[in-house]
């Protein structure tokens, strides 16, 4: 018991708030300025999203915790120490208030790093999706069409197949399907290449292609996966060797059990609850300038049969069923005055959208309650001395 | 930089321009004696559309001066020194002797001698007129198109230098020749057709747009027929020749548009007059008045009288043209905010503020020495306030949205916090803090300003074009910068007092100084939370994310761990007096790396105001914080030695007697 108190007051001190409050300034900084040299998406991987990290100084190696365990130390710590422990007086009611706002804010971020999506839908004018695509995600999609002319599709998120290679081969089955798909090499960025004579390659060819792999981009969403796959029959032990390459047009088709499927590697997708169609993207620069000074999507809703026009524009988002749509991008940026522009959207689903703004109100709150308090003893103090 | 390539390949036909005019042999005018003060008056009022937005000529001016010259003055090699506008107008309208005025700020002579111009006579450091750098233009720009395929990073100083100084002479050219159009009859005497059309034997450049009907005729009855090929071809010379005299005009938008402001934003330079009436077959009257007002004044620019006269009408004409379309109102505004000067005034009158704060130190006795450097520093914090008010109401716009304003903003709202500070404790520090603070954040405003050379108040991108978000999170993360640096500041005041022994008897100093430096951090906590969880909220609402990592939020981030560890740090008992002040220091370069460091890192979202000079400046700041850290924690720590070893010393001879304490 005397153990078990002594971690908990370890848990619950104020030495600890401090130290992780000083480790989270590091990685904060650290992850800032490694930045300059490898790309965001790298940086968060390793600073930010992670438990544990080696930070190069040079040539020094330095263990660190990563922002992930920090502050899930910091939340335990936050609410043990900042809640449970404090004393509960006048004095502290707004330190608790605030607290219990910063509570929020970690939670907020916790719940958008697990349950949220985010992607983007591209359109052309006159273009219409019911659908997003993952920036960062891939997965395996095999499709078939039933009699009706339906799709069917059965959906392999990359986590199935992520780290397949040589020695590591991933089975994606589905009772779905008379198949199993073997993925024997993921490839994070590659390019198709055909096998020349004067070409040795250290991968396996398929039907004279192979996958060569990149150096990873700074910018994730640069990055074109590729896979070595194999469909492998449940019934007998027919084995047919494939690329995919997530750049690729078309599905690659294969047959099995007299059916026809196509099976493709492409970013993560998710359906929405409705369609938006794309009628007019307007981008206006400052006058005589190539500054921009808006960027807006009117764009149609259609929704069980009724459509409504919302204008997407900086700074005004439309927000529907848990989704929010952002003006993120456009193109092509060469296009000539009256050529076809298209609109990027970005899609999020966060379930925590509005937490933070109510943690801000909570916070400011419990921020001026506390030291107003303070600042009025203060200087009803001074005035007492002055006289 | 894209831009500079267009740039530069159109300068070089300007060139062959200028051989043109001078072998015309128009009549190069000159001034005799200054401009009259209506003549600049008017000329300040005339509006520009320049960066976006309608301005005056005079600010126009000031920040074309500014680039070139590196200060918003010139003087001639007659000692007569001219204010930017006198110099525009002279560059516009008498340029055979403005040409002789040295406006070109080299920084380095290597770069004038890389072009093959004497350097005889001239300092390392100096500046040149256009008539020295003339016959060496072709070579200059020759060289900065090569150095244009060099990243800039790569480039070397020189290189850097030749590139900027080609940027500058192809806009000083660019305004030298802008008139060129209004100065100039085109020769219609070749044809016979052409002399019918215009009646005469020349024509002014308005004259030809007028009749571009008539024109079009001309063509479509000459085209084909043999017996008219003369008029033909001196119908097609005459487009050409008047084409080439807009060539290089369009950098410099004098003319309003006709429609209203929704359907039609751009103004127009002659370029695109000259372009819309050839598409058109014909221009409308109100541009072919406003086109041959400027001629009436270009070509009266000899006689003071007559020039005078000339600009009034064209002024009334602009002006009657830009206040119908709404956008004149704010003109005469800005022409007062420039003339008022009240950052400078501002700036002197924090320096006496200091001046009669460091006396009272001296003199602490004296009352009329403290009221008189309250008075100051009130009166310099009012002016500050004053200008911000008046460039919100310009602008349109919440006190900040740019760099620049950020270091106004974060001066003002420092001293005024610690002038509110001097009224609750009455002990000369917030005062001295806040005449501290005005002096260094002017001075580094100005600094800002001299370095960038870009009009203060510009338009924004597209995403920062809400006022909403820049009047909630910008203006409460800038209040948090503020009292970040006003809290170094003040541990700053601490750590030199401690390392100087100065106050050295008296506690209550000390602790009155933590006590003002815990305040602002509390006081700058507040906003700094607020203020980033709003960034987030508004990066949530443009980018669908409420925290990306972001170089500028992680900078955000970073003052609010900083202030917060402090206060736990207080509250745990890990710091005292000492160490509250130390960290708050430290604090100040975290502000430092926040406000203008993350800037320079050029990755992110946020990287706008990028400014080569700044980095310089800011590890000044840095190793200045840390180095009066490093001074003052050595001594600390020298100090405790000795205090436990006295206190040992004692222990060991049995006697209870205190030892020596560090505070």
């Amino acid at each position: 018991m005397r153990l078990l108190d002594k971690f908990a007051n370890a848990l619950s001190s104020l030495w600890l708030s401090c130290t992780l409050l000083v480790l989270l300034g590091l990685l904060t900084w650290l992850g800032t300025l490694e930045q300059v040299h490898t790309g965001l998406f790298e940086v968060q991987r390793k600073y930010f999203e992670s438990l544990f990290l080696v930070h190069h100084a040079g040539p020094v190696p330095i263990p660190l915790p990563g922002a992930t365990l920090v502050l899930g130390l910091l939340f335990v710590n936050l609410v043990l120490g900042g809640i449970v422990r404090i004393r509960k007086t006048g004095a502290t009611a707004g330190i608790l208030v605030t607290h219990v706002g910063i509570l929020m804010l970690i939670t907020a971020g916790f719940v958008k790093a697990y349950f949220s999506e985010d992607g983007q839908v591209t359109l052309y004018e006159g273009q219409r999706a019911n659908a997003f695509e993952s920036y960062h995600h891939w997965e395996i999609a095999i499709t078939e069409q039933l009699p009706s002319g339906e799709l069917r599709e059965v959906v392999a998120g990359q986590s199935q197949f992520d780290g397949a290679g040589p020695g590591r081969s991933a089975l994606l089955r589905s009772s779905d399907l008379p198949f199993e798909i073997e993925v024997a090499r993921f490839i994070p960025n590659c390019g198709v290449l055909p096998k020349g004579p004067m070409v040795t390659t250290t991968v396996p060819v398929v039907d004279g292609y192979f996958l060569q792999s990149r150096p990873l981009e700074t910018q994730n969403e640069q990055n074109v996966a590729g896979a070595y796959v194999a469909l492998v029959e449940k019934q007998g032990a027919t084995r047919k060797e494939g690329i995919l390459w997530g750049g690729s047009r078309a599905p690659w088709t294969v047959e099995s059990g007299g059916r026809k499927y196509g099976v493709e590697l492409r970013r993560e997708r998710w359906v929405m609850p409705f369609t938006v169609a794309l009628e007019e993207f307007t981008k206006e620069d400052h006058p005589r300038m190539m500054m921009p000074k808006s960027f807006s999507s009117d764009v149609t809703v259609v929704e069980k049969g009724s459509q409504r026009p919302v204008k997407i524009s900086m700074n005004e988002p439309l927000r529907q069923e848990g989704l929010v749509l952002y003006q993120a991008s456009w193109g092509p940026a060469n296009a000539r005055p009256g050529e076809p522009l298209f609109s990027t959207l970005a899609v999020v689903r966060n379930p925590a959208d509005q937490y933070p703004l109510y943690s801000c109100i909570v916070i400011a709150v419990g921020l001026l309650m506390h030291f107003s308090r303070k600042l009025f003893k203060h200087i009803r103090a001074e005035a007492q001395r002055a006289p | 930089m894209k831009n500079l390539i267009r740039i530069l390949t159109v300068a070089i036909p300007l060139l062959a321009l200028i051989g043109a005019a001078s072998a015309q042999g128009q009549a190069p005018f000159q001034r005799g004696a200054p401009w009259s003060a209506r003549t600049l008056e008017l000329a300040e009022h005339l509006p520009v559309q320049d960066g976006g937005r309608i301005k005056p000529l005079s600010t126009y001016a000031a920040f074309t001066l500014l680039r070139l010259n590196g200060r918003r003055s010139v003087t001639t090699p007659a000692e007569e020194k001219l204010t930017p506008t006198e110099w525009l107008l002279d560059v516009l309208f008498v340029p055979a002797q403005a040409a002789d005025y040295p406006v070109f700020m080299v920084s380095d002579m290597q770069a004038v001698e890389a072009i093959g111009v004497s350097v005889a006579d001239k300092k390392k450091r100096d500046r040149y007129s256009m008539n020295e750098l003339r016959p060496a233009v072709r070579k200059l720009f020759e060289l900065a198109r090569d150095y244009e395929q060099i990243e800039e990073k790569a480039r070397s100083t020189v290189q850097n230098q030749v590139f900027g100084l080609a940027t500058n002479v192809d806009s000083y050219l660019r305004l030298e020749t802008h008139f060129d159009y209004a100065r100039q009859d085109l020769d219609v005497s070749e044809s016979a057709g052409l002399r019918r059309v215009f009646g005469a034997d020349r024509a002014r450049f308005s004259q030809v747009l007028a009749q571009m009907p008539a024109l079009a005729a001309l063509q479509r009855e000459s085209r084909g027929d043999p017996a008219r090929a003369a008029d033909s071809k001196a119908l097609d010379k005459l487009l050409q020749s008047a084409n080439e005299l807009t060539s290089g005009t369009e950098s410099l938008a004098l003319i309003p548009a006709t429609g209203t402001l929704a359907a039609e934003p751009e103004w127009h330079s002659p370029a695109d007059l000259f372009a819309h009436a050839f598409d058109q077959g014909g221009l409308a009257q109100p541009y072919i008045d406003e086109l041959a007002a400027f001629e009436d004044t270009a070509r009266n620019a000899g006689d003071p009288a007559r020039f005078e006269q000339a600009l009034e009408a064209l002024h009334a004409k602009t002006v009657a043209a830009a206040t119908v379309r709404g956008e004149y109102a704010k003109i005469g505004l800005e022409i007062g905010y420039y003339k008022a000067d009240y950052i400078t005034r501002s700036l002197a009158i924090f320096v006496l503020g200091f001046l009669l704060a460091a006396a009272l130190w001296l003199f602490p006795r004296i009352k009329l020495l403290y009221w008189g450097a309250n008075a100051a520093v009130a009166v310099a914090t009012g002016l500050l306030i004053v200008a911000i008010v008046v460039r919100c109401m310009i602008r349109e716009r919440p006190p900040v949205s740019t760099l620049y304003e950020t270091v106004l903003f974060v001066t003002a709202v420092g001293a005024v916090l610690a002038l509110v500070m001097e009224r609750i404790n009455r002990q000369r520090m917030g005062l001295s803090a806040a005449a501290i603070l005005g002096v260094i954040g002017l001075f580094v405003a100005n600094g800002y300003e001299t370095l960038d050379k870009r009009d203060t108040m510009p338009q924004l991108v597209a995403v920062l074009d809400t006022n909403f978000w820049l009047a909630t999170h910008v203006t409460a993360i800038t209040i948090g910068y503020s009292a970040g640096m006003l809290a170094a500041l003040l541990a700053s005041v601490f750590l030199v007092s401690r390392l100087f022994g100065i106050k050295k008897g008296d506690p209550a100093y000390f602790k009155n100084l933590t006590r003002m430096t815990y305040g602002t951090l509390a006081f700058g906590l507040i906003f700094s939370v607020v203020g980033t969880i709003l960034g987030g909220i508004w990066a949530n609402e443009s980018w669908g994310r409420f925290w990306g990592w972001d170089p500028k939020e992680n900078g955000a981030l970073l003052i609010c761990l900083a202030q917060i560890f402090i206060l736990h740090a207080r509250m745990g008992g890990y710091v005292r007096d000492f160490g509250i002040n130390m960290l708050a220091a430290f604090g100040g370069t975290v502000v430092g790396f926040s406000w203008f460091g993350v800037n320079l890192l050029g990755v992110g979202l946020h990287s706008y105001g990028f400014t080569s000079g700044i980095h310089t400046a800011l590890w000044g700041y840095y190793l200045g914080q840390w180095g009066l850290m490093a001074l003052a924690g050595g001594q600390y720590w020298i100090e405790r030695v000795r205090a436990d070893a006295a206190r040992q010393a004692l222990e060991s001879q049995g006697r209870g007697a205190t030892a020596p304490q560090v505070q």
